[in-house]
Protein backbone atom coordinates (compact mmCIF):
# COMPACT_ATOMS: atom_id res chain seq x y z
CA UNK A 1 0.00 0.00 0.00
CA UNK A 2 1.18 3.48 -0.91
CA UNK A 3 2.44 5.18 2.23
CA UNK A 4 3.74 8.45 0.83
CA UNK A 5 1.82 11.70 1.11
CA UNK A 6 0.06 12.73 -2.10
CA UNK A 7 -0.61 16.36 -2.81
CA UNK A 8 -3.24 17.74 -5.16
CA UNK A 9 -6.27 19.92 -5.62
CA UNK A 10 -9.75 19.08 -4.29
CA UNK A 11 -12.74 18.75 -6.61
CA UNK A 12 -15.74 18.80 -4.28
CA UNK A 13 -19.07 17.09 -4.93
CA UNK A 14 -22.35 16.68 -2.99
CA UNK A 15 -24.11 13.67 -1.46
CA UNK A 16 -25.69 11.00 -3.68
CA UNK A 17 -23.55 11.60 -6.76
CA UNK A 18 -25.20 9.32 -9.29
CA UNK A 19 -23.21 7.36 -11.89
CA UNK A 20 -24.88 9.34 -14.70
CA UNK A 21 -23.28 12.46 -13.24
CA UNK A 22 -19.87 10.75 -13.01
CA UNK A 23 -20.02 9.05 -16.41
CA UNK A 24 -23.17 9.68 -18.42
CA UNK A 25 -25.21 6.91 -20.05
CA UNK A 26 -24.66 8.67 -23.37
CA UNK A 27 -21.20 7.09 -23.51
CA UNK A 28 -22.04 3.57 -22.30
CA UNK A 29 -21.21 1.98 -25.64
CA UNK A 30 -17.53 2.79 -25.06
CA UNK A 31 -15.56 -0.37 -24.33
CA UNK A 32 -12.01 1.00 -24.07
CA UNK A 33 -11.31 2.22 -20.49
CA UNK A 34 -8.59 4.54 -21.78
CA UNK A 35 -11.14 6.52 -23.77
CA UNK A 36 -13.50 6.95 -20.82
CA UNK A 37 -11.54 9.63 -18.91
CA UNK A 38 -12.59 12.47 -21.25
CA UNK A 39 -16.26 12.07 -20.25
CA UNK A 40 -15.78 12.29 -16.46
CA UNK A 41 -18.42 14.48 -14.75
CA UNK A 42 -19.52 15.98 -18.08
CA UNK A 43 -23.15 16.00 -16.89
CA UNK A 44 -22.45 17.27 -13.36
CA UNK A 45 -23.74 20.89 -13.26
CA UNK A 46 -20.79 23.21 -12.66
CA UNK A 47 -18.18 20.49 -13.19
CA UNK A 48 -18.54 20.06 -16.94
CA UNK A 49 -14.89 20.93 -17.53
CA UNK A 50 -13.56 18.51 -14.91
CA UNK A 51 -12.06 16.10 -17.45
CA UNK A 52 -10.13 18.90 -19.17
CA UNK A 53 -9.04 20.80 -16.08
CA UNK A 54 -8.39 18.15 -13.44
CA UNK A 55 -4.72 17.24 -13.22
CA UNK A 56 -3.34 13.79 -12.47
CA UNK A 57 -2.97 13.75 -8.68
CA UNK A 58 -6.07 15.83 -7.97
CA UNK A 59 -8.67 14.40 -5.61
CA UNK A 60 -12.39 13.73 -5.94
CA UNK A 61 -14.07 14.66 -2.64
CA UNK A 62 -17.73 13.81 -2.00
CA UNK A 63 -20.40 13.30 0.64
CA UNK A 64 -22.52 10.24 1.27
CA UNK A 65 -23.46 7.47 -1.17
CA UNK A 66 -20.94 8.35 -3.90
CA UNK A 67 -21.59 6.45 -7.12
CA UNK A 68 -25.20 5.51 -6.51
CA UNK A 69 -27.19 4.37 -9.52
CA UNK A 70 -25.94 2.24 -12.36
CA UNK A 71 -23.63 -0.77 -12.38
CA UNK A 72 -21.34 0.79 -15.00
CA UNK A 73 -17.69 0.22 -14.24
CA UNK A 74 -16.99 3.12 -16.62
CA UNK A 75 -17.56 5.40 -13.59
CA UNK A 76 -14.47 3.92 -11.91
CA UNK A 77 -12.34 3.57 -15.06
CA UNK A 78 -12.83 7.21 -16.06
CA UNK A 79 -11.41 8.61 -12.79
CA UNK A 80 -8.65 6.03 -12.63
CA UNK A 81 -7.57 6.74 -16.20
CA UNK A 82 -7.63 10.47 -15.52
CA UNK A 83 -5.06 9.93 -12.78
CA UNK A 84 -7.27 10.71 -9.78
CA UNK A 85 -5.32 8.69 -7.17
CA UNK A 86 -8.14 8.15 -4.68
CA UNK A 87 -11.78 9.09 -4.12
CA UNK A 88 -12.54 10.53 -0.69
CA UNK A 89 -16.18 10.22 0.38
CA UNK A 90 -18.22 9.76 3.51
CA UNK A 91 -19.63 6.58 1.98
CA UNK A 92 -19.81 4.75 -1.35
CA UNK A 93 -22.80 3.09 -2.98
CA UNK A 94 -22.39 -0.67 -3.07
CA UNK A 95 -21.79 -1.31 -6.76
CA UNK A 96 -19.36 1.61 -7.03
CA UNK A 97 -17.56 0.26 -3.98
CA UNK A 98 -17.27 -3.21 -5.53
CA UNK A 99 -16.13 -1.83 -8.86
CA UNK A 100 -13.43 0.27 -7.20
CA UNK A 101 -12.11 -2.64 -5.11
CA UNK A 102 -12.25 -5.02 -8.07
CA UNK A 103 -9.99 -2.61 -9.99
CA UNK A 104 -7.59 -2.03 -7.12
CA UNK A 105 -8.72 1.61 -7.13
CA UNK A 106 -8.35 3.23 -3.68
CA UNK A 107 -11.31 4.74 -1.87
CA UNK A 108 -11.28 6.24 1.62
CA UNK A 109 -14.34 6.45 3.88
CA UNK A 110 -14.11 9.85 5.54
CA UNK A 111 -16.37 10.26 8.56
CA UNK A 112 -18.09 13.66 8.69
CA UNK A 113 -17.12 14.64 5.15
CA UNK A 114 -20.72 15.26 4.05
CA UNK A 115 -21.25 17.89 6.77
CA UNK A 116 -17.78 19.34 6.22
CA UNK A 117 -18.59 19.89 2.54
CA UNK A 118 -21.93 21.52 3.37
CA UNK A 119 -20.24 23.79 5.92
CA UNK A 120 -17.50 24.80 3.47
CA UNK A 121 -14.72 23.21 5.53
CA UNK A 122 -13.35 21.68 2.37
CA UNK A 123 -13.86 23.49 -0.91
CA UNK A 124 -13.17 23.30 -4.62
CA UNK A 125 -9.56 24.16 -5.34
CA UNK A 126 -8.27 23.57 -1.81
CA UNK A 127 -4.81 21.98 -1.69
CA UNK A 128 -4.98 18.60 0.02
CA UNK A 129 -2.37 16.26 1.43
CA UNK A 130 -3.56 12.67 1.55
CA UNK A 131 -1.80 9.64 2.95
CA UNK A 132 -3.68 6.68 1.51
CA UNK A 133 -1.85 4.30 3.83
CA UNK A 134 -2.65 6.02 7.14
CA UNK A 135 -5.83 7.76 6.01
CA UNK A 136 -4.59 11.17 7.16
CA UNK A 137 -6.06 14.00 5.12
CA UNK A 138 -5.03 17.63 5.52
CA UNK A 139 -6.68 20.57 3.81
CA UNK A 140 -3.55 22.68 3.45
CA UNK A 141 -5.56 25.71 2.32
CA UNK A 142 -7.44 26.06 5.61
CA UNK A 143 -5.67 23.66 7.96
CA UNK A 144 -8.66 21.35 8.53
CA UNK A 145 -7.84 17.73 9.24
CA UNK A 146 -9.84 14.65 8.28
CA UNK A 147 -9.39 10.94 8.67
CA UNK A 148 -10.25 8.34 6.09
CA UNK A 149 -10.67 4.61 6.68
CA UNK A 150 -9.34 2.26 4.05
CA UNK A 151 -11.18 -0.96 3.18
CA UNK A 152 -10.82 -4.04 5.40
CA UNK A 153 -11.29 -7.82 5.28
CA UNK A 154 -11.35 -9.52 1.88
CA UNK A 155 -11.55 -6.15 0.15
CA UNK A 156 -8.15 -5.27 1.57
CA UNK A 157 -6.66 -8.48 0.16
CA UNK A 158 -8.20 -7.82 -3.25
CA UNK A 159 -6.80 -4.26 -3.18
CA UNK A 160 -3.37 -5.58 -2.23
CA UNK A 161 -3.42 -7.90 -5.26
CA UNK A 162 -4.29 -4.97 -7.51
CA UNK A 163 -7.84 -6.07 -8.26
CA UNK A 164 -10.21 -9.03 -8.35
CA UNK A 165 -8.85 -10.77 -11.44
CA UNK A 166 -5.27 -10.43 -10.14
CA UNK A 167 -6.45 -11.74 -6.76
CA UNK A 168 -8.06 -14.80 -8.37
CA UNK A 169 -4.91 -15.49 -10.39
CA UNK A 170 -2.77 -15.27 -7.26
CA UNK A 171 -5.12 -17.62 -5.40
CA UNK A 172 -5.05 -20.09 -8.31
CA UNK A 173 -1.23 -20.00 -8.37
CA UNK A 174 -1.12 -20.90 -4.67
CA UNK A 175 -3.09 -24.11 -5.21
CA UNK B 1 -29.69 -17.91 16.25
CA UNK B 2 -32.33 -17.62 13.50
CA UNK B 3 -31.46 -16.53 9.99
CA UNK B 4 -32.99 -14.10 7.54
CA UNK B 5 -33.72 -14.97 3.90
CA UNK B 6 -30.52 -13.47 2.56
CA UNK B 7 -28.48 -15.39 5.14
CA UNK B 8 -30.13 -18.65 4.06
CA UNK B 9 -29.64 -17.87 0.38
CA UNK B 10 -25.96 -17.06 0.89
CA UNK B 11 -25.53 -20.14 3.10
CA UNK B 12 -26.92 -22.37 0.35
CA UNK B 13 -24.73 -20.72 -2.27
CA UNK B 14 -21.52 -20.69 -0.24
CA UNK B 15 -21.77 -23.74 2.00
CA UNK B 16 -20.72 -21.44 4.86
CA UNK B 17 -22.47 -20.23 7.99
CA UNK B 18 -23.47 -16.79 6.82
CA UNK B 19 -23.18 -14.33 9.68
CA UNK B 20 -23.78 -10.65 9.06
CA UNK B 21 -20.54 -8.94 7.99
CA UNK B 22 -18.86 -12.15 6.77
CA UNK B 23 -17.28 -12.10 3.33
CA UNK B 24 -18.15 -15.30 1.50
CA UNK B 25 -17.77 -16.77 -1.97
CA UNK B 26 -21.11 -17.80 -3.46
CA UNK B 27 -21.68 -20.27 -6.26
CA UNK B 28 -23.49 -18.44 -9.03
CA UNK B 29 -26.67 -19.95 -10.49
CA UNK B 30 -26.84 -17.58 -13.43
CA UNK B 31 -24.36 -14.93 -14.60
CA UNK B 32 -25.83 -12.56 -17.16
CA UNK B 33 -24.79 -9.50 -19.14
CA UNK B 34 -26.62 -7.07 -21.35
CA UNK B 35 -25.88 -5.26 -24.58
CA UNK B 36 -24.52 -2.59 -22.23
CA UNK B 37 -21.68 -3.91 -20.07
CA UNK B 38 -21.76 -7.23 -21.93
CA UNK B 39 -19.25 -6.25 -24.63
CA UNK B 40 -16.95 -4.93 -21.89
CA UNK B 41 -17.24 -8.29 -20.11
CA UNK B 42 -16.46 -10.26 -23.27
CA UNK B 43 -13.43 -8.15 -24.19
CA UNK B 44 -12.09 -8.22 -20.63
CA UNK B 45 -12.68 -11.98 -20.28
CA UNK B 46 -10.83 -12.74 -23.53
CA UNK B 47 -7.97 -10.45 -22.49
CA UNK B 48 -7.40 -11.75 -18.96
CA UNK B 49 -7.95 -15.45 -19.76
CA UNK B 50 -6.38 -15.45 -23.24
CA UNK B 51 -9.70 -16.63 -24.67
CA UNK B 52 -10.23 -19.52 -22.30
CA UNK B 53 -13.50 -21.45 -22.00
CA UNK B 54 -16.08 -20.06 -19.56
CA UNK B 55 -16.82 -22.06 -16.41
CA UNK B 56 -20.26 -23.24 -17.52
CA UNK B 57 -21.95 -22.04 -20.73
CA UNK B 58 -25.34 -23.24 -19.46
CA UNK B 59 -25.20 -20.82 -16.53
CA UNK B 60 -24.51 -17.75 -18.62
CA UNK B 61 -27.13 -15.67 -20.41
CA UNK B 62 -27.09 -12.53 -22.54
CA UNK B 63 -29.95 -10.08 -22.88
CA UNK B 64 -30.22 -7.20 -25.34
CA UNK B 65 -32.35 -4.47 -23.90
CA UNK B 66 -30.67 -1.11 -23.33
CA UNK B 67 -30.39 -0.11 -26.96
CA UNK B 68 -32.46 -2.68 -28.79
CA UNK B 69 -32.57 -2.76 -31.74
CA UNK B 70 -29.20 -1.06 -32.21
CA UNK B 71 -29.48 2.60 -33.17
CA UNK B 72 -25.80 3.24 -33.94
CA UNK B 73 -22.89 1.40 -35.53
CA UNK B 74 -20.95 1.28 -32.27
CA UNK B 75 -23.89 -0.38 -30.51
CA UNK B 76 -24.44 -2.78 -33.41
CA UNK B 77 -20.78 -3.79 -33.23
CA UNK B 78 -21.03 -4.24 -29.45
CA UNK B 79 -24.01 -6.52 -29.89
CA UNK B 80 -22.08 -8.52 -32.49
CA UNK B 81 -19.21 -8.96 -30.00
CA UNK B 82 -21.68 -10.70 -27.68
CA UNK B 83 -23.28 -12.87 -30.36
CA UNK B 84 -19.87 -14.04 -31.63
CA UNK B 85 -18.66 -14.83 -28.10
CA UNK B 86 -21.81 -16.78 -27.27
CA UNK B 87 -21.43 -18.85 -30.43
CA UNK B 88 -17.74 -19.53 -29.73
CA UNK B 89 -18.42 -20.47 -26.09
CA UNK B 90 -21.55 -22.57 -26.77
CA UNK B 91 -23.78 -20.22 -24.77
CA UNK B 92 -27.32 -20.81 -25.98
CA UNK B 93 -29.23 -18.42 -23.73
CA UNK B 94 -28.99 -15.34 -25.93
CA UNK B 95 -32.10 -13.17 -25.84
CA UNK B 96 -31.60 -10.85 -28.77
CA UNK B 97 -33.17 -7.47 -29.58
CA UNK B 98 -36.63 -8.95 -30.06
CA UNK B 99 -37.16 -10.08 -26.44
CA UNK B 100 -37.24 -7.10 -24.09
CA UNK B 101 -35.79 -6.16 -20.72
CA UNK B 102 -33.39 -8.80 -19.44
CA UNK B 103 -34.51 -9.59 -15.90
CA UNK B 104 -38.13 -9.87 -17.03
CA UNK B 105 -37.21 -12.12 -19.96
CA UNK B 106 -35.19 -14.42 -17.67
CA UNK B 107 -38.14 -14.59 -15.28
CA UNK B 108 -40.64 -15.35 -18.04
CA UNK B 109 -38.36 -18.14 -19.30
CA UNK B 110 -38.32 -19.90 -15.94
CA UNK B 111 -34.63 -19.19 -15.36
CA UNK B 112 -35.19 -17.66 -11.92
CA UNK B 113 -36.05 -19.52 -8.72
CA UNK B 114 -36.31 -18.38 -5.09
CA UNK B 115 -32.88 -18.70 -3.49
CA UNK B 116 -30.94 -18.42 -6.73
CA UNK B 117 -27.86 -16.19 -6.81
CA UNK B 118 -27.94 -14.27 -10.09
CA UNK B 119 -25.62 -11.61 -11.49
CA UNK B 120 -26.14 -9.05 -14.21
CA UNK B 121 -24.72 -5.80 -15.57
CA UNK B 122 -27.84 -3.91 -14.53
CA UNK B 123 -28.26 -2.13 -11.22
CA UNK B 124 -31.90 -3.25 -11.18
CA UNK B 125 -31.11 -6.98 -11.43
CA UNK B 126 -32.33 -7.08 -7.84
CA UNK B 127 -35.94 -6.72 -8.97
CA UNK B 128 -35.78 -10.54 -9.20
CA UNK B 129 -35.96 -10.40 -5.42
CA UNK B 130 -39.67 -10.03 -6.16
CA UNK B 131 -39.70 -13.84 -6.50
CA UNK B 132 -37.19 -14.47 -3.70
CA UNK B 133 -33.98 -14.62 -5.75
CA UNK B 134 -30.81 -12.82 -4.70
CA UNK B 135 -29.97 -11.04 -7.91
CA UNK B 136 -27.25 -8.45 -7.88
CA UNK B 137 -26.23 -5.74 -10.28
CA UNK B 138 -22.45 -5.71 -10.73
CA UNK B 139 -19.77 -4.29 -12.98
CA UNK B 140 -17.97 -6.15 -15.74
CA UNK B 141 -15.06 -7.30 -13.57
CA UNK B 142 -17.43 -9.18 -11.24
CA UNK B 143 -19.09 -10.84 -14.24
CA UNK B 144 -15.71 -11.82 -15.71
CA UNK B 145 -14.61 -13.29 -12.37
CA UNK B 146 -17.79 -15.36 -12.22
CA UNK B 147 -17.23 -16.64 -15.76
CA UNK B 148 -13.76 -17.87 -14.71
CA UNK B 149 -14.68 -19.65 -11.48
CA UNK B 150 -18.44 -19.67 -11.17
CA UNK B 151 -18.19 -17.88 -7.84
CA UNK B 152 -18.24 -14.32 -6.53
CA UNK B 153 -17.61 -12.61 -3.21
CA UNK B 154 -20.33 -10.98 -1.14
CA UNK B 155 -20.60 -9.35 2.24
CA UNK B 156 -23.50 -10.87 4.20
CA UNK B 157 -25.78 -7.87 4.73
CA UNK B 158 -27.98 -6.79 7.60
CA UNK B 159 -31.67 -7.27 6.86
CA UNK B 160 -34.39 -4.67 7.20
CA UNK B 161 -37.96 -5.91 7.70
CA UNK B 162 -40.83 -3.85 6.28
CA UNK B 163 -44.43 -4.86 6.98
CA UNK B 164 -47.14 -3.23 4.91
CA UNK B 165 -50.86 -3.24 5.65
CA UNK B 166 -53.98 -1.73 4.07
CA UNK B 167 -55.36 -1.48 0.55
CA UNK B 168 -54.58 1.22 -2.01
CA UNK B 169 -57.31 3.76 -2.67
CA UNK B 170 -58.52 4.64 -6.16
CA UNK B 171 -55.75 6.07 -8.33
CA UNK B 172 -53.04 4.90 -5.93
CA UNK B 173 -50.76 1.88 -6.44
CA UNK B 174 -47.54 0.15 -5.40
CA UNK B 175 -45.42 2.68 -7.28
CA UNK B 176 -46.83 5.47 -5.09
CA UNK B 177 -46.00 3.45 -1.99
CA UNK B 178 -42.51 2.91 -3.25
CA UNK B 179 -42.05 6.61 -4.01
CA UNK B 180 -43.30 7.35 -0.51
CA UNK B 181 -40.67 4.95 0.88
CA UNK B 182 -37.85 6.58 -1.11
CA UNK B 183 -38.91 9.95 0.28
CA UNK B 184 -39.23 8.62 3.80
CA UNK B 185 -36.00 6.59 3.96
CA UNK B 186 -33.84 8.65 1.56
CA UNK B 187 -31.37 7.83 -1.20
CA UNK B 188 -29.23 5.77 1.16
CA UNK B 189 -31.99 4.65 3.52
CA UNK B 190 -31.36 0.94 2.86
CA UNK B 191 -27.59 1.32 2.62
CA UNK B 192 -26.01 -2.08 1.73
CA UNK B 193 -28.94 -3.88 3.38
CA UNK B 194 -31.24 -6.67 2.27
CA UNK B 195 -34.93 -5.97 2.80
CA UNK B 196 -37.72 -8.46 3.46
CA UNK B 197 -41.22 -7.28 2.58
CA UNK B 198 -44.19 -8.73 4.49
CA UNK B 199 -47.81 -7.92 5.22
CA UNK B 200 -51.25 -8.25 3.62
CA UNK B 201 -50.59 -5.52 1.02
CA UNK B 202 -47.62 -7.49 -0.30
CA UNK B 203 -49.24 -10.92 -0.01
CA UNK B 204 -52.13 -9.95 -2.26
CA UNK B 205 -50.04 -7.92 -4.72
CA UNK B 206 -49.34 -8.91 -8.33
CA UNK B 207 -45.96 -9.99 -9.68
CA UNK B 208 -45.76 -6.63 -11.47
CA UNK B 209 -46.21 -4.77 -8.18
CA UNK B 210 -43.61 -6.91 -6.42
CA UNK B 211 -41.16 -6.17 -9.21
CA UNK B 212 -41.85 -2.43 -8.95
CA UNK B 213 -41.22 -2.51 -5.22
CA UNK B 214 -38.03 -4.57 -5.39
CA UNK B 215 -36.59 -2.70 -8.37
CA UNK B 216 -36.55 0.57 -6.47
CA UNK B 217 -34.58 -0.84 -3.52
CA UNK B 218 -31.62 0.26 -5.65
CA UNK B 219 -32.76 3.89 -5.34
CA UNK B 220 -32.36 3.57 -1.57
CA UNK B 221 -28.93 1.96 -2.03
CA UNK B 222 -30.20 -1.40 -0.78
CA UNK B 223 -28.69 -4.70 -1.87
CA UNK B 224 -31.88 -6.63 -2.60
CA UNK B 225 -35.54 -6.60 -1.64
CA UNK B 226 -36.98 -10.08 -1.08
CA UNK B 227 -40.55 -11.34 -1.25
CA UNK B 228 -41.34 -15.04 -0.93
CA UNK B 229 -43.77 -16.02 -3.72
CA UNK B 230 -47.32 -16.95 -2.63
CA UNK B 231 -50.76 -17.30 -4.20
CA UNK B 232 -51.07 -16.49 -7.88
CA UNK B 233 -47.45 -15.35 -8.13
CA UNK B 234 -46.35 -18.75 -6.84
CA UNK B 235 -48.59 -20.59 -9.31
CA UNK B 236 -47.18 -18.48 -12.15
CA UNK B 237 -43.62 -19.14 -11.07
CA UNK B 238 -44.06 -22.92 -10.64
CA UNK B 239 -45.53 -23.06 -14.14
CA UNK B 240 -42.44 -21.32 -15.51
CA UNK B 241 -39.59 -22.52 -13.32
CA UNK B 242 -40.85 -25.92 -12.15
CA UNK B 243 -41.74 -27.63 -8.90
CA UNK B 244 -38.33 -27.07 -7.36
CA UNK B 245 -39.64 -23.60 -6.56
CA UNK B 246 -41.75 -25.13 -3.78
CA UNK B 247 -38.77 -26.80 -2.08
CA UNK B 248 -36.78 -23.59 -2.35
CA UNK B 249 -39.49 -21.58 -0.63
CA UNK B 250 -39.46 -23.98 2.33
CA UNK B 251 -35.68 -23.89 2.54
CA UNK B 252 -35.19 -20.14 2.09
CA UNK B 253 -37.89 -18.59 4.25
CA UNK B 254 -36.67 -16.59 7.22
CA UNK B 255 -36.64 -18.15 10.68
CA UNK B 256 -39.14 -16.86 13.22
CA UNK B 257 -36.26 -15.73 15.43
CA UNK B 258 -34.21 -14.14 12.65
CA UNK B 259 -32.43 -10.92 13.60
CA UNK B 260 -33.38 -7.72 11.76
CA UNK B 261 -31.56 -4.40 11.81
CA UNK B 262 -34.80 -2.48 11.40
CA UNK B 263 -38.48 -3.40 11.76
CA UNK B 264 -40.73 -0.88 10.00
CA UNK B 265 -44.51 -0.83 9.56
CA UNK B 266 -46.51 1.23 7.11
CA UNK B 267 -50.22 1.34 6.24
CA UNK B 268 -51.09 2.38 2.70
CA UNK B 269 -54.84 2.99 3.20
CA UNK B 270 -54.54 6.79 3.19
CA UNK B 271 -51.63 7.02 0.76
CA UNK B 272 -51.93 9.53 -2.09
CA UNK B 273 -50.39 9.49 -5.58
CA UNK B 274 -46.73 10.46 -5.12
CA UNK B 275 -44.03 11.95 -7.34
CA UNK B 276 -40.24 12.04 -7.23
CA UNK B 277 -39.70 15.63 -8.33
CA UNK B 278 -36.68 16.96 -10.21
CA UNK B 279 -33.81 16.23 -9.80
CA UNK B 280 -33.57 13.27 -7.38
CA UNK B 281 -35.63 10.16 -6.60
CA UNK B 282 -35.85 11.16 -2.94
CA UNK B 283 -37.21 14.65 -3.68
CA UNK B 284 -40.74 13.39 -3.00
CA UNK B 285 -44.06 15.28 -2.90
CA UNK B 286 -47.68 14.26 -3.35
CA UNK B 287 -48.87 14.68 -6.93
CA UNK B 288 -51.47 17.13 -5.54
CA UNK B 289 -48.68 19.37 -4.24
CA UNK B 290 -46.83 19.31 -7.57
CA UNK B 291 -49.92 19.24 -9.83
CA UNK B 292 -50.10 21.67 -12.73
CA UNK B 293 -46.36 21.56 -13.37
CA UNK B 294 -45.42 22.12 -17.01
CA UNK B 295 -44.43 18.92 -18.87
CA UNK B 296 -43.28 18.13 -22.39
CA UNK B 297 -43.22 14.35 -22.53
CA UNK B 298 -44.72 11.31 -20.79
CA UNK B 299 -43.12 7.89 -20.78
CA UNK B 300 -44.60 4.68 -19.40
CA UNK B 301 -42.26 1.69 -19.30
CA UNK B 302 -38.93 0.45 -17.87
CA UNK B 303 -37.94 -2.53 -15.74
CA UNK B 304 -39.78 -0.89 -12.83
CA UNK B 305 -43.20 -0.20 -14.34
CA UNK B 306 -43.74 -1.55 -17.85
CA UNK B 307 -45.53 -4.86 -17.26
CA UNK B 308 -49.04 -5.64 -18.49
CA UNK B 309 -50.69 -4.61 -15.20
CA UNK B 310 -48.88 -1.25 -15.34
CA UNK B 311 -49.97 -0.58 -18.91
CA UNK B 312 -53.51 -1.79 -18.10
CA UNK B 313 -53.69 0.72 -15.22
CA UNK B 314 -52.65 3.50 -17.60
CA UNK B 315 -55.22 2.25 -20.11
CA UNK B 316 -58.02 2.61 -17.53
CA UNK B 317 -57.08 6.24 -16.99
CA UNK B 318 -57.01 6.89 -20.75
CA UNK B 319 -60.39 5.17 -21.10
CA UNK B 320 -61.94 7.30 -18.34
CA UNK B 321 -60.67 10.38 -20.18
CA UNK B 322 -62.24 9.38 -23.50
CA UNK B 323 -59.15 7.97 -25.24
CA UNK B 324 -57.31 11.15 -26.13
CA UNK B 325 -53.91 12.38 -24.94
CA UNK B 326 -52.98 16.06 -25.00
CA UNK B 327 -51.41 17.44 -28.18
CA UNK B 328 -48.98 19.45 -26.06
CA UNK B 329 -47.06 16.40 -24.81
CA UNK B 330 -45.33 13.49 -26.50
CA UNK B 331 -46.62 10.26 -24.97
CA UNK B 332 -44.56 7.08 -25.29
CA UNK B 333 -45.42 3.62 -23.97
CA UNK B 334 -42.80 0.88 -23.91
CA UNK B 335 -43.81 -2.63 -22.81
CA UNK B 336 -41.23 -4.51 -20.76
CA UNK B 337 -41.12 -7.66 -22.87
CA UNK B 338 -42.47 -9.19 -26.04
CA UNK B 339 -44.83 -11.30 -23.90
CA UNK B 340 -46.22 -8.10 -22.35
CA UNK B 341 -46.56 -6.50 -25.78
CA UNK B 342 -48.51 -9.53 -26.99
CA UNK B 343 -50.81 -9.29 -23.95
CA UNK B 344 -51.39 -5.62 -24.77
CA UNK B 345 -52.23 -6.53 -28.36
CA UNK B 346 -54.61 -9.30 -27.31
CA UNK B 347 -56.38 -7.00 -24.85
CA UNK B 348 -56.97 -4.47 -27.65
CA UNK B 349 -54.91 -1.82 -25.90
CA UNK B 350 -52.48 -1.06 -28.69
CA UNK B 351 -55.18 -0.07 -31.18
CA UNK B 352 -56.70 2.33 -28.64
CA UNK B 353 -53.35 3.78 -27.63
CA UNK B 354 -52.46 4.46 -31.26
CA UNK B 355 -55.82 6.09 -31.92
CA UNK B 356 -55.30 8.28 -28.84
CA UNK B 357 -52.00 9.58 -30.22
CA UNK B 358 -49.58 7.47 -28.18
CA UNK B 359 -46.23 6.23 -29.54
CA UNK B 360 -46.30 2.52 -28.66
CA UNK B 361 -42.81 1.03 -29.01
CA UNK B 362 -41.08 -2.32 -29.10
CA UNK B 363 -40.01 -3.80 -25.73
CA UNK B 364 -36.74 -2.21 -24.57
CA UNK B 365 -35.30 -0.04 -21.79
CA UNK B 366 -35.72 3.04 -24.01
CA UNK B 367 -35.86 6.11 -21.78
CA UNK B 368 -33.37 4.99 -19.17
CA UNK B 369 -30.66 6.52 -21.33
CA UNK B 370 -30.12 9.49 -23.57
CA UNK B 371 -28.94 7.10 -26.28
CA UNK B 372 -32.26 5.75 -27.43
CA UNK B 373 -35.53 7.24 -28.60
CA UNK B 374 -37.42 9.80 -26.56
CA UNK B 375 -34.37 11.87 -25.55
CA UNK B 376 -35.31 15.20 -23.98
CA UNK B 377 -33.77 18.49 -25.13
CA UNK B 378 -32.29 20.85 -22.56
CA UNK B 379 -34.94 22.54 -20.42
CA UNK B 380 -37.68 20.03 -21.27
CA UNK B 381 -39.56 18.28 -18.48
CA UNK B 382 -40.53 14.65 -18.66
CA UNK B 383 -42.93 12.53 -16.64
CA UNK B 384 -41.79 8.94 -16.44
CA UNK B 385 -42.29 5.60 -14.71
CA UNK B 386 -38.56 4.85 -14.89
CA UNK B 387 -36.46 4.76 -11.73
CA UNK B 388 -34.01 7.67 -11.70
CA UNK B 389 -34.38 11.37 -12.38
CA UNK B 390 -31.02 12.98 -11.76
CA UNK B 391 -30.57 16.08 -13.87
CA UNK B 392 -29.84 15.37 -17.51
CA UNK B 393 -30.31 11.61 -17.29
CA UNK B 394 -32.25 11.46 -20.55
CA UNK B 395 -30.79 14.60 -22.14
CA UNK B 396 -28.45 17.32 -20.87
CA UNK B 397 -30.31 19.98 -18.89
CA UNK B 398 -33.63 18.07 -18.88
CA UNK B 399 -35.72 17.28 -15.80
CA UNK B 400 -38.00 14.39 -14.92
CA UNK B 401 -40.85 13.61 -12.53
CA UNK B 402 -41.02 9.92 -11.57
CA UNK B 403 -44.59 8.73 -11.02
CA UNK B 404 -46.95 5.76 -11.31
CA UNK B 405 -48.38 4.63 -14.67
CA UNK B 406 -51.75 6.10 -13.64
CA UNK B 407 -50.31 9.50 -12.82
CA UNK B 408 -48.24 9.40 -16.01
CA UNK B 409 -51.32 8.77 -18.16
CA UNK B 410 -53.42 11.36 -16.30
CA UNK B 411 -50.63 13.85 -17.03
CA UNK B 412 -50.56 12.80 -20.70
CA UNK B 413 -54.29 13.43 -20.93
CA UNK B 414 -54.24 16.87 -19.29
CA UNK B 415 -50.86 18.03 -20.61
CA UNK B 416 -49.65 19.03 -17.13
CA UNK B 417 -48.72 16.97 -14.07
CA UNK B 418 -52.07 15.59 -12.93
CA UNK B 419 -53.42 13.51 -10.04
CA UNK B 420 -55.16 10.49 -11.63
CA UNK B 421 -58.04 10.82 -9.16
CA UNK B 422 -59.10 13.92 -11.10
CA UNK B 423 -59.91 11.61 -14.02
CA UNK B 424 -60.85 8.34 -12.29
CA UNK B 425 -63.95 9.73 -10.65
Amino acid sequence: MEQSVLRGKAWVFTDDVDTDLIYHNKYLAETDPKKMAQFSFEYYPGKEKFAKEAKPGDFVVAGRNFGCGSSREHAVYCLKELGIPVVLAESFARIYYRNAINNGYPVLFVNGLSEAIKEGKIQDGDELEVNIGTGEIKDVTNGNLFHGDAVTDLEKDIMASGGLIEYLKAQAAKK
Amino acid sequence: MGKTMIQKIIQRASGKEAQVGDRVWCNIDLSTARDFGGPNCVLQFDEVTDKAKVWDPDKIAFTFDLQAPAHAEKVANNQKIIRDFAKRQGISKVFDVNWGIGQHVLLEHGLVKPGDVILGTDSHMNLLGGVGAFASGVGNTDIVASWINGTLWFRVPETMKITTTGSFGKGVCMRDYLTFLVGKLGADGMFFKAVEFYGETIEKSSLADRITLCSMVTEMSGKVGLIMPNGEVLDWLVKRAGKEVLDRIEAMKADADAIYSDDLHFDVSNLEPMASCPDAPDNVKTVREAAGAHIDQVHIGSCSNGRFEDIAAAFEVLKAAGFQVSDSVRTIITPTTREVMKQCAEAGFIQKFLEAGVVFTNPTCSLCTAEHYGVLPGGDVGVSTTNRNFIGKVGKGSHTYLVSPMTAMASAVKGVLTDPRDILK
